[in-house]
């Protein structure tokens, strides 16, 4: 017993200096954003601003629960989210504090909240993914639509409803097209035995070392793709005049209602959206920089895009729906 | 854990109630510390649970196919594993296999393996695209998929391939414990050896089994990582579903609150199996056996071992070394890495030494009150076990940041949602040991007016010192694995080794996760090493 102590006293003497300590300057950041994405902006903010960041990295969904249940108090003071349904439904539930500036405003209408709670930082399409090698230059599908073609059974991916982009995706297509039309197509990619994975990085990987000859994914994962040096191709897909483009999901940002740090927390949206901000977050993960322009020569500028016309606002609404539809039509969604 | 025995409460003469309103009061703040540790999650479980009213999204149809695919997947997993671990330990225990003691050593590896990373190295092996199939396409000349891990069998076989070391850790003691005469006398009768092993040895292993094979069965039921991985249906994949893609909390509490019945019923199940047969407790010190030779069958026993060991043990850690790229890489990052060692040791070393505090007064107390609440406090502790992780989490955020918010601030809250998750086993390990102590020993003590304090702190624990060694080391390897709650419950800034582990991997950064995945092992691994050599060198 007296042993147990002594390592017990060691322990918790020990733990005294890993007990967070209360700054004046700092800022809690919750990042459902890749470390590798956010640590770069941070690091350059705590250059410039001189306020320490403590980041705390998880699953987008994941941290909106803990947001969730934080609230009395919370202890994030800002949410990156990686897509701008969570941020909805946060706002629907009074979690967020609304934060409007010059920077905020400078991105357009589509990627803001119209609440004025959240703003787009970085953009993401949704493509076709192609194994080179399966999939010669002349059959590759242009369009989404294409792909209930009977010569791609078998060959299909995309990640499930656990990844909320393939939710915004099919949700965006109610919403363009009607349930019952989503439904028949839907239906005609399960009769081509499309394989429901559990997440992106299995859809680029499989794609890239030929498990799958065409995913749906989104458009960041093909240059990971390339530079784990597999043989992919990508279709920004429905381009066509007459096509109803495709779906443009941004990561966003907010400010958690109740915040310690508030002023900290805007200070760091000011900054993410500045152009150095753009520049480090954009150069780091081939994604479209939402706010001034970002030279990259390897991702195509965001106006060559034709995106779908569908609010956010829009596509949370439909959400529930969409699900319902997505499940009854096959479980592993 | 070797003289644990089984571990399980053993129902053995009740003793004399502590007397005194001294013990009187230690036992009740003991009853109300351990009902505010582990009841509020699970009143609020219940309560969130109820607020889904007529079932909301789930159907019976859907909860119905959960319950048989996670039942199955547990069971197959549980006898794989039980098919892995007898014999190994019947080898390593009774017969002159070679190197039989450094395979009784790598046999309890396994354990500080975490299933989600088992369950990604046999991915990369035999994935649909993985190592073996490219092999035996290229070999072949013809590219087609020959194995595919996900789906069922693979959760079945990853699972039992880690979860073994459980019922070879129980079983392997209850064998050295055993006295082997009955076995030699059987022999000697001209019983054949697989005669012996069925007749005289298996009935005696029972309860060691039965213990063992709880555990791993547990362990199954509450696994999230490898079936999440391995594309299997089960309730804490669509636990995870409902939370985080539906954002609906009482259809996850819903699923939650019905997985912790399945596991009571389980539990209450396993006491009634133990209690309807009277096990002989083993008396008096333990021969040793003189190993038998296995002759000509020595080398293929060698072989079977070496398949086991071989499947649990060196595939999944040369996959990682593999996986690591150079050795100035895993230098780069092994230097790289933060606090996160520091962090994961500090964490599950606090956990563990707190179990063991616990369990010891948890198990004593248990043994000296009434019969209820000597069932209750032990019970109570065991449901904490059944809630799965991330549930557990998201409770204790709301419970501790609303009316201890000085906790949850902390890292004090991870060593709660540890103790809560894992101070079961401290509790029937330490158990176990004590019965397996001479009542009459503690009798003689209380006739000299000695205090129950006394008699825990200077008779009860020096005698049951080893097991605490090794119950501090289970709870240790269990703590340091912990990925479901620690992610949510983590303050900003202090990463665990398994969060690592997995943020590399969601950000497709196999090389990093390898190397964390690598220091996860070999520091959950090393507090066993060193109780062993200690044992070995009788010092403990």
């Amino acid at each position: 017993m007296v042993v147990l102590a002594g390592v017990l006293f060691a322990f918790v003497a020990g733990l005294l200096p890993v007990l967070p300590a209360d700054a004046a300057d700092s800022l809690v950041i919750y990042s459902g954003r890749k470390e590798k994405a956010v640590k770069p902006v941070v690091d350059a903010f705590t250059k410039q601003t001189g306020i320490q960041v403590d980041l705390k990295i998880g699953k987008t969904s994941g941290l909106a629960n803990e947001i969730r249940m934080e609230k009395a108090p919370p202890r994030g003071d800002l949410f990156i989210s990686t897509e701008s349904g969570i941020v909805e439904i946060l706002t629907k539930e009074g979690l967020l504090d609304p934060y409007q500036s010059a920077a905020t405003k400078a991105v357009t209408d589509d990627f803001r909240s119209a609440a004025g709670t959240w703003t787009g930082i970085s953009g993401r399409a949704r493509v076709i993914l192609y194994n080179k090698t399966l999939v010669p230059e002349k059959d590759v599908p242009k369009s989404i639509f294409d792909l209930t073609n009977p010569k791609w059974k078998g060959k299909l991916a995309i990640a499930g409803t656990r990844e909320r982009t393939t939710l915004a995706w099919a949700t965006a297509l109610v919403a363009l097209k009607g349930e019952a039309f989503t439904r028949d197509y839907l239906k005609g990619l399960h009769a081509n035995d499309l394989k429901i994975l559990t997440d992106n990085t299995e859809v680029w990987q499989g794609v890239g070392r030929g498990e799958f000859a065409i995913g749906l994914t989104n458009s960041p994962n093909y240059y990971l793709a390339r530079q784990n040096n597999l043989p992919v191709g990508v279709v920004y897909p429905d381009q066509d005049s007459g096509g109803i483009g495709t779906p443009v999901n941004p990561n966003a940002v907010a400010v958690i209602k109740g915040a310690a740090n508030p002023e900290a927390a805007r200070k760091f949206i000011d900054f993410v959206l500045s152009p150095e901000g753009q520049r480090i977050l954009v150069t780091q993960d081939y994604e479209f920089p939402l706010a001034g322009h970002v030279d990259s020569s390897e991702v195509p500028p965001l106006k060559s895009i034709k995106r779908t016309a569908v609010t956010a606002q829009r596509l949370a609404d439909l959400e529930e729906a969409t699900l319902k539809l997505l499940t009854s039509l096959n479980q592993n969604w | 854990m070797t003289q644990a025995g089984p571990l399980t409460l053993t129902p053995s003469a009740p003793l004399a109630p502590a007397s005194g309103s001294l013990a009187r009061t230690g036992t009740f703040v003991l009853l109300a510390g351990v009902g505010l540790l582990v009841l509020p999650p699970l009143l609020y479980l219940v309560a969130v649970a109820l607020k889904a009213g007529e079932l909301g999204a789930v159907t019976i149809g859907s909860l119905v196919r959960l319950a048989a695919m996670t039942l199955s997947l547990a069971t197959l997993a549980t006898i794989w594993a039980m098919l892995l671990a007898l014999p190994l330990a019947w080898l390593v225990v009774r017969t002159d296999l070679p190197f039989r003691n450094l395979c009784r050593w790598l046999a309890v590896i396994p354990l500080a393996i975490p299933s989600y990373i088992g369950a990604m190295s046999y991915i990369a092996l035999l994935g649909p695209v993985g190592s073996v199939n490219n092999w035996l396409s290229a070999l072949t000349g013809s590219p087609q998929q020959w194995v595919n891990i996900y789906g069922f069998w693979g959760g079945v076989f990853v699972l039992g391939l880690f979860t073994y070391p459980y019922i070879f850790l129980l079983v392997s003691a209850a064998l050295e414990a055993t006295n082997p005469s009955m076995e030699e006398t059987a022999r000697s009768l001209g019983e054949s050896p697989w005669g012996v092993f069925r007749r005289v040895t298996l009935p005696m292993l029972r309860p060691s089994i039965l213990a063992g094979g709880l555990l791993a069965f547990l362990y199954a039921l509450s696994d999230f990582g490898s079936p999440s991985l391995l594309r299997v249906q089960v309730f804490t994949t669509a636990i995870y579903h409902q939370l985080n893609t539906r954002f609906d909390q009482a259809a996850a509490a819903l699923l939650s609150f019905v997985l912790v019945l399945i596991t009571i019923a389980i539990l209450v199940g396993q006491q009634m199996l133990l209690h309807r047969r009277s096990y002989v407790t083993i008396t008096g010190t333990a021969r040793l056996a003189r190993p038998l030779h296995l002759g000509r069958w020595r080398w293929p026993a060698a072989l079977l071992t070496g398949a086991v060991l071989g499947l649990s043990v060196f595939i999944p850690l040369g996959v990682l070394l593999a996986q690591t790229g150079s050795v100035g890489h895993f230098l780069d990052v092994v230097r790289e890495q933060n606090d996160y060692i520091k962090n994961s040791l500090l964490m599950a070393g606090l956990a563990a030494t707190l179990a063991v505090i616990l369990g010891l007064l948890i198990a004593f107390t248990a043994r000296h009150t009434p019969p209820w609440t000597g069932a209750l406090l032990p019970g109570t502790i065991q449901i904490g076990y059944a809630i799965p992780g991330t549930v557990l989490g998201l409770s204790l955020i709301l419970l501790y940041n609303t009316y201890v918010p000085w906790v949850y601030g902390t890292v004090g809250i991870l060593v709660v949602a540890y103790l809560i998750r894992f101070l079961t086993q401290a509790v029937q390990g330490v158990d176990a040991a004590l019965a397996g102590i001479n009542p009459h020993l503690e009798e003689a003590a209380r006739s000299l007016a000695a205090s129950p304090w006394r008699v825990l702190r200077r008779i009860l624990a020096p005698l049951v010192r080893p097991t605490l060694f090794a119950v501090w080391a289970l709870v240790f390897i269990s703590a340091m694995k912990e990925l479901d709650a620690t992610l949510l419950l983590r303050p900003a800034g202090f990463d665990t080794l398994p969060v690592r582990v997995y943020i590399h991997t969601v950000e497709a950064e196999y090389a990093r996760a390898a190397v964390m995945a690598l220091l996860l092992i070999a520091f959950t691994a090393l507090p066993w090493m060193v109780v062993t050599r200690l044992r070995e060198k009788k010092l403990v």
